[in-house]
């Protein structure tokens, strides 16, 4: 029994598929909004894995530096996206994606 | 630049192996429910511990610096801004219906990317080679070899604040014109 590359890449794989379900099903921007977080930590876990496991990095680290950059601009775009739930609830009442369908 | 001696090898430690089978299966069931939960603050909650476990998941395998950054910052600060928009508003529990139009989709979508990642990890061969250890640890590759991303990150996350912050001062939202 062993931890190898694999392992983590499905479930890598794993969370991107449940945050790009979030993204499709969902109509509560707060939950797309927590979707793409999901497939960007999904993204940054393989990342890692890669450096620590499988296709050498340039650097042993550089699949770790790659994971701050992904986090910290999944941060910005909460950030962003959060502000503009937030108008849109000030306007429909609502924080769901097709608020203003009427 | 010195090479590491030996091609990465998987981790055969018993407990840690266990620790990290425990931590994966527990991050992909609390996303789960981050996605299923109806009410927006018990998946704001399950979202917190998905990121605590992920954090937990580098603890095992990248630096330390990274499990540190992924704990206190990124979760705290995600978690605070979701909490922060939670208190603006009282949208908190789902009107969506379970397992309508949408959900079905969505799960469509969701297994065959599933499918298409798990098809493509397992029938690839993934080529090994040394890492090169250059003798700096994860601050020095950061502030050394990624010096310009990380200009560009901290002028992102400047934009990102401004940005947000200018959309909350809004009174309204701009409507076009004749509507």
């Amino acid at each position: 029994m062993n931890a190898g590359l694999n392992l983590v890449l499905a479930a890598s794989a794993a969370l991107f598929a449940v945050g790009a379900f979030a993204v499709v099903a969902r109509r509560s921007v707060v939950l797309m909004l927590i979707g793409t977080q999901f497939m960007f930590m999904a993204g940054s876990i393989a990342f890692v894995a890669f450096a620590r496991f499988g296709f050498g990095a340039v650097n042993a680290t550089a699949g770790a530096a790659v994971a701050i950059f992904a986090g910290a601009t999944a941060v910005a775009e909460l950030a962003v996206g959060l502000a503009m739930a937030a108008l849109i609830y000030r306007e429909h009442r609502s924080l769901a994606i097709d608020a203003d369908r009427g | 630049m010195p090479l590491i001696g030996a091609l990465p090898q998987p981790i055969t430690s018993a407990p840690l192996v266990i620790l990290i089978y425990v931590v994966l299966v527990l991050m992909v069931a609390s996303a789960l429910a981050t996605v299923f939960l109806r009410s927006t603050v018990f998946a704001t909650g399950a979202f917190a511990a998905t990121m605590v476990l992920v954090a937990l998941l580098y603890l095992t395998i990248a630096p330390f610096l990274l499990f540190a950054v992924q704990l206190l910052v990124f979760t705290t600060v995600s978690a605070a801004l979701l909490v922060g928009v939670l208190r603006r508003t009282t949208g908190l529990d789902s009107t969506q219906e379970p397992f309508s139009r949408e959900w079905i989709i969505g799960a469509a979508v969701a297994a065959a990317v599933l499918a298409l990642l798990v098809v493509i990890v397992a029938s690839t061969s993934w080529p090994l080679r040394p890492s090169v250890n250059t003798g700096a640890g994860l601050g020095g590759t950061l502030t050394n070899t990624y010096v310009v991303g990380l200009g560009v990150l901290v002028v992102l996350l400047a934009s990102a604040a401004l940005g947000s912050g200018l959309l909350l001062a809004a009174s309204t939202l701009h409507r076009p014109r004749g509507r």
